[in-house]
C-alpha cells in the first residue's frame, strides 16, 4: 500500500503529463494547467523542507557550542533578518528605501557576484598548472581554447595577416565542429532521460521513493 | 545618495574585498562573509517563493470568496499534499511523504520526456541531415564569407556527429574500423570542449571584470563617484583586510598551513 | 635552464597567479583601450528579429539571471528595453530565478520611466515563479492561471497589458535573459517546438556554445552570448555610442577581455613550455 498508491500515482501524473503534448482538446488542457499549478506550489514546498532542514541541523550546533558555532549563529541571524524585513516589506519590498532592497543592493549582490568572480582566478590558475598539451587529443583542445579566446575579443580582429581569417575560423569551430559534438551530446542525453522518464513513470525506477 | 545608501556602497565594497581574501586562504573574515551570504540567499529565496508561489497560486485562491467551490476545494489538494511532504521530518509518518514526491517526480519525468524527445532529438536529427545539393549550390565546397559553409562542412558536420554518437557506444567492444572512427569522434568534441573552455573563459573573467568596475567606480555616474569616492574605499577595505590577515597569520604562527 | 627552476616554476604558488590576473584585468580599466568589433551574425539575428516585431504588439521578456551574470546579461538587457520602448512596444516580464526580482524592477522602472511609459498599461513584471520545467510549461499552457496577480499584488485581469494574454504564443516574441539553469534551453525543450514561438535568448559565455544548435536548427531567431555578445548588441542598438551621461558597460568592458584571455594564454603556453623542457630534460639524464 504504502509503495503501490506512490507508483499508481507516478503512473497516471507522468502518462498524463505526457498526453499534455499530443492532446490539444481544451477541457484536457485545462487539467494540465490545474496539475502544473499543483506542481508549481509542491516545488516550491521542498525549497521551504530544505530550510527546516537546514534550521534543525545548525541550531543544535549554535546551542551546544560546537566547532563553528560563531558561524552558523551568523547565519541563522542573517536568514531571520532577510526573513523579518521581506515580511515586513511585503509587495512594497522591491521599492527604493525599504530594508529589503538595501540588503539586496548592498550585501546579497556583491556576496553573490564575488563569489563567482573568484572563479577567474582559478581559472587562470587551472589553465597554467593543468592545462598540458600531451597527446593529439589534448592539442586539439589546447589549440580551439587558444583560437576561441583569441578571436572572440576585439584584439583578434585587429591582428595583421590573421586577424580577417581568425573570426571566421572561430566561427566554423562554433557551427561545425562544436555543433556535431553538441547534437551528439543532445542527442545522448534525450535518449537517456527518455528511457529514464519512462522508467519513472513505469514504475521500474523507484529510487524516489526511498527504501521500504 | 541618502546617508544609509552612502554606508551601503561602503559595506558592498568592505564584503567583496571579504569574500577575494579567499585568493589568499581560507580565513575568518572570507568564512564570516560566505556565512552572512548563505543566510541572506536562502532569506532572499524563501520571501521570493512566498509572495511569487504561495500568496497568489495558494493562500489567495484558498481565501478567495468570489472564486467557485470547484476551484477552491482544487486549492486544498495542494495543501494537503504540502502536508503530506512536511511529514517526512517526523519518521513515523515520513512514507506520507512519498506521495507528493511521486506527484513531483512524475510530473516533472512527463514533461521532460515530450521536451527532450521533441527538441533535443528530433529537431536536431532532423536539421542534421543536409541538403547537399542546395549547399553545394549556394557555397560550393567552402565559402570563406559564409564562415567556412559548404559542402565540406556540411559532411563534417554529419560525419563529426556520427563519430561522437559511435565513441558514446560503450555497450559493446569496437573493432578497429570502429575504433578509428571513434577517434575521429574525439577529436570533434576535443574541438569543441576547446571552444567551450575558451568561452568559459571569457565568462569567467567577465564576472570579475563586474567586481573591478565597482570597486572603480565605473559603473556609477560622476555624481555618485563623487559623494562614494569608491577607489577610497577600496583602498582601505584592502588595507584593513590585509592588517587583518597579517595579524590572523602572525597569531597562526609554525601552525599555519596554507590552504590554497 | 636547470631542471630545478623548470620544476619550481610549474608548481609556483598560484597566488602569483592569482595577483597577475588582478593586475590583468586592473590595469585595462585604468587605463582603457578601445578597439572596434565586428557584429557576430547571431547578434545581428536579434536585433533583426526584435526591429521586426510591430509598434504597438506586446513581447514576453523572461529575465532569469542573477547578480553573478550582471556584467555579461545586464548591459544587454538594459540595452533591449531601449530597444523595445523606442519601437513602442509592450512587455510583458516574469522570472524563474528568486534573486532576480530585485535586481530587474528597479532597472524596468528606471528605463520605462524614461520613454514615459505607464505601469500595467505599456508593462507590468509579473514576478518570480518557481517549478523551472514546470513553471515553463505552465507559461506556455496558461499564463493567467499560473500569474495571478503581479509583483505588486494586483491581479492580471486588472492589468491592460496583460490581461489579453493567455498563452506564450499569444505573444509576438519571447526575449529571454538566461544565465542557466531554468533558462533558454528549458524554454525551447518546453515550449518553443510544442507552440511553435519565436524566442530570442541573451545567455552567458559558458552557455553560449550550448545554444548554438538551438540557433542554427531555427529553434531561436538570434543568440547574444556573454558579453562580446552584449557588447556587439549595445553597438546595434546605440550606433552613435552611449547617451549623455551613461556608459555602455559591455563595449567598455568588452575591452578587459583582450589582456585577460592574452594572459590566460600566455599562462597555458609557459606552463606547456616548462612541461616539454622539463620532460626532455628528464628523459635525457642518465
Amino acid at each position: 500500500m504504502r509503495s503501490t498508491i506512490p507508483l499508481v500515482l507516478t503512473f497516471l501524473v507522468g502518462i498524463f503529463m505526457v498526453g499534455e503534448y499530443f492532446i490539444p482538446h481544451w477541457r484536457y488542457h485545462q487539467w494540465t494547467a490545474v496539475l502544473l499549478e499543483w506542481g508549481l506550489i509542491l516545488a516550491a514546498a521542498a525549497f521551504l523542507l530544505g530550510l527546516f532542514n537546514l534550521v534543525q541541523v545548525n541550531l543544535p550546533k549554535v546551542m551546544n557550542k560546537e566547532e563553528d558555532w560563531g558561524y552558523k549563529l551568523v547565519m541563522l541571524v542573517s536568514l531571520v533578518g532577510t526573513l523579518v524585513v521581506g515580511f515586513m516589506g511585503n509587495t512594497d519590498r522591491l521599492s527604493d528605501g525599504q530594508a529589503y532592497k538595501w540588503l539586496f543592493d548592498f550585501v546579497f549582490v556583491p556576496l553573490n557576484a564575488t563569489m563567482f568572480a573568484l572563479l577567474a582566478f582559478y581559472i587562470a590558475s587551472a589553465a597554467f598548472r593543468a592545462f598540458r598539451a600531451r597527446n593529439l587529443e589534448a592539442t586539439v583542445l589546447l589549440v580551439a581554447a587558444i583560437i576561441v579566446m583569441i578571436a572572440r575579443v576585439p584584439m583578434g580582429e585587429d591582428l595583421p595577416l590573421i586577424g580577417e581569417k581568425l573570426p571566421q575560423f572561430m566561427n566554423w569551430i562554433m557551427d561545425v565542429p562544436n555543433i556535431a559534438a553538441r547534437r551528439a551530446i543532445f542527442i545522448g542525453a534525450a535518449l537517456g532521460a527518455v528511457a529514464t522518464g519512462l522508467r519513472v513513470i513505469l514504475g521500474i525506477e523507484r529510487s524516489h521513493l526511498g527504501a521500504d | 545618495m541618502s546617508g544609509i545608501e552612502l554606508v551601503g556602497a561602503w559595506v558592498s565594497i568592505f564584503l567583496t574585498v571579504c569574500v577575494l581574501s579567499f585568493l589568499y586562504d581560507d580565513n575568518p573574515v572570507y568564512k564570516l562573509a560566505e556565512h552572512v551570504f548563505l543566510g541572506v540567499s536562502i532569506g532572499y529565496g524563501v520571501i521570493e517563493i512566498y509572495f511569487g508561489v504561495f500568496k497568489p497560486n495558494l493562500l489567495d485562491k484558498l481565501m478567495n470568496d468570489e472564486l467557485g467551490m470547484l476551484q477552491r476545494s482544487l486549492s486544498i489538494v495542494p495543501l494537503i499534499l504540502i502536508i503530506m511532504l512536511f511529514s517526512k521530518v517526523v519518521p513515523k509518518y515520513s512514507w506520507l511523504a512519498r506521495i507528493p514526491i511521486a506527484f513531483i517526480v512524475a510530473a516533472y519525468a512527463g514533461v521532460k520526456l515530450t521536451g527532450e524527445l521533441n527538441a533535443n532529438l528530433m529537431t536536431q536529427v532532423a536539421q542534421s541531415i543536409p541538403n547537399l545539393a542546395e549547399v553545394w549550390e549556394k557555397h560550393g565546397f567552402w565559402d570563406w564569407s559564409a564562415d567556412g559553409a559548404g559542402v565540406f562542412s556540411s559532411l563534417f558536420l554529419v560525419l563529426g556527429l556520427a563519430a561522437c554518437l559511435l565513441h558514446f557506444y560503450f555497450s559493446a567492444p569496437q573493432n578497429k574500423a570502429m575504433q578509428q572512427i571513434s577517434r575521429f569522434g574525439v577529436l570533434t568534441l576535443m574541438l569543441s570542449f576547446g571552444a567551450s573552455f575558451g568561452y568559459t573563459v571569457m565568462g569567467r573573467i567577465s564576472l570579475a571584470i563586474g567586481r573591478a568596475q565597482e570597486m572603480l567606480g565605473l559603473d556609477r555616474s560622476a555624481e555618485q563617484v563623487a559623494q562614494i569616492h569608491p577607489r577610497t574605499a577600496s583602498l582601505i577595505c584592502i588595507l584593513l583586510v590585509v592588517g587583518y590577515l597579517v595579524a590572523w597569520r602572525r597569531k597562526q604562527g609554525d601552525d599555519y598551513t596554507p590552504g590554497n | 635552464m636547470k631542471l630545478d627552476t623548470l620544476i619550481k616554476f610549474q608548481n609556483m604558488d598560484r597566488r602569483w597567479i592569482f595577483l597577475g590576473m588582478g593586475i590583468a584585468i586592473l590595469l585595462p580599466l585604468l587605463f582603457p583601450i578601445t578597439l572596434s568589433f565586428n557584429i557576430d551574425e547571431r547578434v545581428q539575428s536579434l536585433y533583426d528579429s526584435v526591429e521586426e516585431v510591430p509598434a504597438g504588439s506586446t513581447v514576453f521578456i523572461s529575465a532569469d539571471f542573477d547578480p553573478a551574470s550582471r556584467p555579461e546579461l545586464e548591459p544587454f538587457f538594459r540595452a533591449n528595453l531601449h530597444h523595445l520602448l523606442r519601437k513602442d512596444v509592450k512587455f510583458v516580464a516574469a522570472t524563474l530565478w528568486p534573486s532576480s526580482p530585485p535586481l530587474v524592477m528597479p532597472i524596468f522602472e528606471e528605463i520605462t520611466a524614461e520613454y514615459g511609459k505607464e505601469y500595467g498599461k505599456d508593462w507590468c513584471f509579473l514576478g518570480f515563479k518557481d517549478g523551472k520545467e514546470l513553471a515553463i510549461k505552465a507559461i506556455g499552457e496558461n499564463i493567467p492561471e499560473t500569474f495571478p496577480t503581479d509583483i505588486k499584488g494586483n491581479k492580471i485581469a486588472d492589468l491592460a497589458v496583460a490581461r489579453s494574454f493567455k498563452q506564450a504564443k499569444d505573444f509576438a516574441m519571447i526575449i529571454n535573459v538566461s544565465a542557466g539553469f531554468p533558462g533558454t534551453r528549458e524554454y525551447v525543450l518546453q515550449i518553443q517546438g510544442q507552440y511553435d514561438l519565436k524566442i530570442a535568448s541573451a545567455t552567458t559565455a559558458v552557455s553560449g556554445p550550448d545554444y548554438i544548435p538551438f540557433y542554427k536548427a531555427g529553434q531561436l531567431t538570434g543568440l547574444s552570448a556573454g558579453m562580446p555578445g552584449s557588447a556587439q548588441y549595445e553597438q546595434l542598438v546605440f550606433p552613435d555610442g552611449p547617451r549623455e551621461g551613461e556608459r555602455l558597460m559591455a563595449t567598455q568592458a568588452v575591452n578587459v577581455l583582450n589582456v585577460g584571455h592574452l594572459f590566460i594564454i600566455v599562462l597555458i603556453l609557459l606552463g606547456n613550455i616548462a612541461f616539454f623542457v622539463t620532460r626532455r630534460v628528464e628523459e635525457a639524464a642518465p
